[in-house]
């Protein structure tokens, strides 16, 4: 079923998701079981709604608000500013109202510099609405220390390995930790240095030891102590193979760093738009697999449009 | 992590290198290369540690990875073209993001050299050779470490 045919959920601090799809959308009928919009999730606790990137799944999600009530105030983050993160945005309904406040945070350096992204987005001739006829109560923040307060949900971000600058955030609500990773490509260093290993004298590859630790370190520090992470897992290993360098990662590689870090549950996310429902369940399939191998007690889900994950 | 110098020590000496990686490893690498040049480096892990000292210090050389701890490298290197001070200061960067949308935004920002990760003494030291020197003082002394 489709995000946009279920009922929109209120009250409980949740996470819903309305994109799960990575690049492209899939509106397949042999992809909808899992969902065919690009990225977009939502967390939502008390009257604030936390919108992670703006793909095409933000378009139903405008659509399944009914304004009675709350939520009223959004804050949208975005990961970057590839197509499938932001091309919901220009059809967002909170926009275009007066009763509804609209925060915005995404890689720039400054609130300017996002404004300028997406203003450059909602203009002639890619849209003819520009952001200047928004009548939501519309800001763009910074996040000084590395931090921002959203009423009950506190935000921070870290820099991952995709093209461009590209943001992961940590998210605390309710007692919980999420993480939000949809693009991320795990093992590149490590990869890379295998690839080049005689390229360096003895004395040098201690060196790269310690370097493929640094950065083992690094990617799993992101993760450690979630309860909840969303992550890229958009290629199969076969795929990945001849994709290596696109900036997401192999499922396995993903599933791998969940249970290295202790990820309590895991949301393999971003899914290649290619691949139907049949080939994304082998993928779970696989993956419950190698959590077994590993005698972990990670969760692994496949995230699927509209569904809805109470957080209380 | 060093602390920024009293300019005095920097200025008198012929050639300085910043270095800015969150990795231990690659500031090893410099740290080694250095001592074989006789340069005066600089190591940072991040892009407010280092601020703390380019916002007053223009050095030879700034080497600088993407994905730093507190900000991204291509941000900062943003900041720091819009200063009078490193408008021009020589840059290169270091990184494991192979991409071609790193490469396209440092190349914009007037970065010298676009190195990919993993990389090696040698590497290090003729980065230091081409660039620093070329911008700077002369190296007190040269050789292959």
């Amino acid at each position: 079923m489709g995000a946009s045919q279920k009922k929109y959920p209120t009250g409980e601090a949740h996470i819903r998701f309305w994109g799960v799809r990575g690049s492209y959308a899939a509106p397949y009928s042999s992809q909808l079981g899992v969902g065919g919009n690009t990225s977009c999730v939502e967390i939502q606790a008390d009257s604030h709604l936390l919108v992670c990137d703006a793909g095409t799944g933000l378009i139903p999600l405008g659509k399944a608000l009914d304004f009675k009530g709350l939520p009223n105030k959004f804050m949208i983050l975005f990961s970057h500013y590839h197509w499938d993160h932001i091309c919901g945005l220009p059809f967002f309904e909170p926009a275009f109202r007066s009763d509804c406040e609209l925060l915005f945070f995404g890689p720039g350096g400054s609130k300017k510099a996002v404004e300028k992204t997406i203003s450059q987005m909602m203009k002639a001739p890619y849209f003819p609405v520009e952001p200047a006829v928004w009548m939501a109560n519309v800001r763009f923040v910074e996040m000084p220390n590395n931090h921002f307060q959203f009423g009950p949900i506190g935000i921070s971000y870290q820099n991952v390995h995709h093209p461009g600058v590209t943001f992961a955030y940590r998210i605390h609500v309710d007692g919980k930790v999420i993480v939000y990773a949809p693009d991320n490509e795990f093992t590149f260093l490590s990869r890379s240095i295998e690839q080049r290993y005689s390229e360096f004298d003895a004395r040098e590859h201690g060196l790269l030891e310690q370097m493929k630790s640094e950065a083992r370190n690094r990617e799993l520090g992101l993760l450690r102590g979630a309860d909840i992470l969303i992550h890229d897992a958009q290629y199969t290993p076969e795929d990945y193979e001849s994709k290596r360098g696109w900036g997401h990662s192999c499922y396995v590689d993903t599933v791998n760093a969940a249970i290295d870090a202790e990820v309590k549950t895991l949301y393999l996310f971003h899914h290649d738009p290619t691949y139907t429902d049949e080939v994304i369940e082998s993928i779970h399939n696989h993956a419950l697999q190698i959590v077994h191998e590993r005698d972990s007690p990670l969760r692994c889900e496949i995230a699927r449009e509209g569904e809805t994950v109470r957080l209380s | 992590m060093q602390q920024a110098a009293p300019l005095g020590s920097i200025d008198s000496l012929p050639c300085a290198v910043v270095v800015v990686d969150e990795s231990t490893v690659v500031k090893k690498i410099f740290q080694s290369t250095s001592a074989d040049l006789g340069v005066e480096l600089k190591l940072f892990s991040s892009a407010s540690a280092a601020m703390a000292l380019l916002n007053r210090f223009k050095p030879d050389l700034v080497v600088m990875d993407i994905m730093l701890p507190d900000k991204d490298g291509l941000t900062f290197l943003q900041e720091l073209r819009k200063t009078v001070l490193h408008c021009d200061t020589p840059m290169v960067m270091i990184t494991t993001k192979d991409y071609a949308q790193d490469r396209l935004i440092a190349q914009h920002l007037g970065v010298l050299e676009f190195v990919v990760k993993p990389i090696s003494l040698r590497t290090a030291h003729d980065l230091i050779l081409k660039f620093a020197k070329s911008h700077g003082g002369e190296p007190k002394k040269i050789s292959h470490g």
